[in-house]
């Protein structure tokens, strides 16, 4: 049975007079679990963002279940989530509601309005900012009043609040140390739902440059000046596929 | 022979140059009929008359203007927010909407407000005749515009990559508008609202000059019969009101956290939109138009305006902006570096809110007491008046500002003047020449205004068409009007992007 979930055909993408990404064809299985290798520069973060479809790619097709990404309608892509690498969080909102800004997709304009004045309920915000070891003293704080370490959890409850099928995570371990890493990996690896049960497999894409942190992901690929390098098992990475990246 | 470096320090100090031929001018001019008029003025002010009858006249009066200030003030804050939406990239960016129509909204909005209200006011006068409503849509059309482009100019700061990472969450796309322009209008309003209010509220006094009603026609009519004790008890109780406004302000404190507050500021917000509209259909429908029959009249009309006219005019309004922005620009620091104590900095500081205060139609006939009306005459009323405003900006900005510089140079036996101006001053040279920038275009359209009153350039020439219902010459004088100040605004705009 065919369950490609995403598929890019072709795709590159160039900036000005650089080309970012080169020519690349990628197939994402539903359930994947996949680590997406590579030096700083060498597309990862513009790979995650043709995938999201903030990027529109210069040459190329991206699907998402078979249907080109301007076909898809909101609810449709809503299905992919994304941890950006500079977090991008609203600095003058508090932690709480930047992460219920994540269940702005599934309610209506009245959500928001009443998120911004405070009268809405931060009961969810509240258990996925508990599942990222956030102190319920830092709820109500502005993000701007925040450390790196928890802007970077607040980014990430905002991201597993939305219960996407995809969740797309451009290097999510920074700033967390390594207790909180090992937390924070499982969690993203996890399958949770917005009620915070298990559910089916989630497809997670996570770019990373730790390579202690490869267990637990299915497969990896590796990325070099926009081209991919390899796309293989976990289990078949050699010193060789890294020597050919780095 | 040394050059003289240009930087930012020279370049607050150079527009100097411009008293030199202005004071030739005014020397020429100077007469001596009025002295005693002028010398009775200065008198009252330590004088004013203060009896039952003129307080209770007080009172109403700044009733009158209390209530045209506030409601142009809340309308147009409230309108200047949503023009400010729809004239900024992020509402474009959010509905996937040609960046076309931001561009045609923001050249309306531009034309809209290089025009300024007192020719607004002098303008729906004539057609609409005297009345309240008249003065609140007058202040309201250009302040919307003016409050809209600051709202756009706050809504641009936000960081493209968070307008993305709220597009990505896929949420209906008011939700994310909602959720992005939250906090930048909440905090401009904070910031900036407040003190359009006070702007607000002197706007309606220069308009009360011209017959709208509230103090400032008082001041005018105490004025027109000589009547200075009476004046400067209404000058002095405009003081009081508006010492009293800022110091509220200053307690004033919107937490957007109080949620009772928040929602009583939301239904002000929709009760003032849908009350403008009605109100503003009802002036529309119910109003007989006093002087200004049909649009074919403005066709019918013919203009005796010669073209070398013309342009001696557009070329006197441009020349006296000039002129006013150098004195605003220069004559601050320099008064203050030379007069570098407490007691002449209290005095200053004293001199500069008088300034302020007094409306530049009653400076200029003022100072018409003794001095023939002449370019100079008008553009040293301007000067003065906006360098009243730049002297409290550069003494805000100075008191502010960290003074080890100026103490680590003093303690080395530089002279204070010396110190004042490289341990203090230069450091905040930069960002007072952008704020001046942003004020001459201000000062372009307040040419209008000391323009009808000091017979100089294109404000007097309007008055003029005006009064003979010459409507075509009058469309040309706006037209005109418009161009230098949206022209002025580019140049300004270019100047302020460099300084900051």
């Amino acid at each position: 049975m065919n369950n490609t979930l995403l598929e890019l055909k072709n795709i590159s993408y160039k900036d000005e007079n650089n080309l970012i990404l080169n020519k690349i064809n990628l197939k994402i299985n539903s359930g994947e679990k996949i680590a997406l290798l590579g030096k700083s520069g060498s597309g990862k973060t513009t790979l995650l963002s043709v995938l999201n479809g903030t990027i529109k790619p210069t040459q190329g097709e991206v699907k998402l279940l078979n249907k080109n990404f301007e076909e898809l309608d909101r609810k449709q892509k809503s299905k992919i989530t994304t941890i950006w690498q500079d977090l991008r969080l609203i600095e003058d909102l508090s932690a709480e509601q930047n992460v219920n800004c994540g269940l702005l997709a599934e309610n209506n304009f009245y959500f928001a309005f009443k998120n911004l004045l405070n009268l809405s309920s931060f009961k969810k915000a509240h258990k996925f900012m508990q599942l990222c070891r956030l102190h319920n003293s830092i709820y109500d704080k502005k993000i701007r009043k925040l450390s790196g370490g928890q802007k970077q959890r607040v980014a990430i409850a905002r991201s597993l609040i939305q219960g996407s099928d995809i969740l797309l995570a451009d290097e999510p371990f920074n700033n967390l140390d390594p207790k909180l890493i090992t937390i924070i990996k499982n969690l993203l690896l996890e399958n949770l739902d917005k009620n915070n049960t298990k559910k089916s497999p989630k497809t997670v894409i996570v770019s990373l440059h730790r390579l202690d942190l490869l267990n637990d992901f299915d497969k990896v690929i590796g990325i070099k000046d926009g081209k991919i390098f390899f796309n293989i098992k976990r289990i078949n990475l050699k010193k060789l596929h890294l020597d050919k990246i780095y | 022979m040394n050059k003289l470096k240009l930087n930012y320090t020279s370049l607050s100090f150079l527009p100097i140059l411009v008293c030199i031929p202005l004071g030739y001018q005014l020397l020429t001019n100077i007469h001596f009929g009025g002295f005693i008029l002028f010398q009775e003025f200065l008198i009252s002010a330590f004088n004013p008359k203060i009896d039952n009858e003129i307080i209770i006249n007080v009172i109403n009066r700044l009733n009158e203007t209390i209530l045209i200030g506030f409601f142009s003030w809340l309308v147009s804050i409230i309108f200047g927010a949503i023009f400010g939406i729809l004239s900024s990239n992020i509402f474009y960016k959010i509905f996937n909407i040609p960046n076309l129509f931001c561009g045609i909204i923001r050249i309306f909005l531009t034309m809209v407000r290089s025009i300024h209200e007192v020719v607004w006011g002098i303008l729906l006068m004539q057609i609409y005749g005297i009345n309240f409503s008249v003065g609140i849509i007058a202040i309201c059309i250009p302040y919307i515009a003016v409050n809209s482009k600051v709202f756009a100019e706050q809504l641009e700061t936000i960081d493209y990559k968070i307008i993305e990472s709220i597009n990505q969450i896929n949420a209906p796309k008011f939700s994310s508008l909602l959720t992005l322009i939250w906090n930048p209008i909440i905090n401009t309003f904070k910031n900036f609202g407040l003190y359009r209010l006070e702007c607000s509220i002197r706007s309606t006094v220069i308009l009360g000059l011209f017959g709208i009603g509230g103090i400032g026609t008082s001041i005018f009519l105490s004025f027109q019969t000589l009547n200075f004790r009476e004046l400067w008890t209404y000058l002095w109780s405009l003081a009081i009101l508006i010492i009293l406004s800022g110091l509220i302000f200053k307690k004033l404190k919107f937490k957007t956290t109080n949620k009772i507050l928040s929602i009583f500021f939301i239904a002000v917000f929709f009760i003032t939109i849908l009350l403008s509209f009605s109100y503003f259909l009802n002036f529309i429908f119910n109003n007989n138009f006093e002087n200004f029959n049909s649009v074919s009249s403005l066709f019918k009309s013919s203009s005796d305006l010669g073209l070398f006219d013309f342009l001696k005019l557009i070329l006197e309004t441009i020349i006296l902006s000039l002129l006013s922005t150098g004195i605003a620009i220069s004559l601050p620091p320099l008064v203050i570096g030379i007069f570098n104590n407490n007691t002449s900095k209290t005095f200053i500081k004293f001199f500069a809110f008088l300034l302020r205060l007094i409306p530049t139609p009653i400076l200029i006939l003022t100072l018409l007491t003794f001095n023939n009306p002449s370019l100079s005459l008008a553009a040293l009323t301007l000067g003065l008046h906006n360098a009243g405003i730049t002297s409290k900006i550069l003494f805000k900005n100075l008191d502010s500002q960290d003074k080890r510089n100026y103490i680590a140079m003093k303690s080395l036996g530089i002279s204070k003047k010396t110190s004042w101006l490289l341990g203090l001053f230069s450091q905040q040279a930069k960002s007072y020449l952008a704020y001046c920038a942003y004020r001459s275009d201000i000062i372009i359209r307040e040419t209008a205004i000391v323009g009808v009153i000091g017979s100089v350039g294109l404000g007097w020439q309007l008055q003029e068409s005006l009064s003979s219902f010459a409507w075509q010459e009058v469309t040309m004088v706006l037209i005109a009007y418009s161009s230098i100040a949206i022209f002025g605004e580019l140049i300004n705009g270019k100047i302020k992007n460099s300084l900051t």
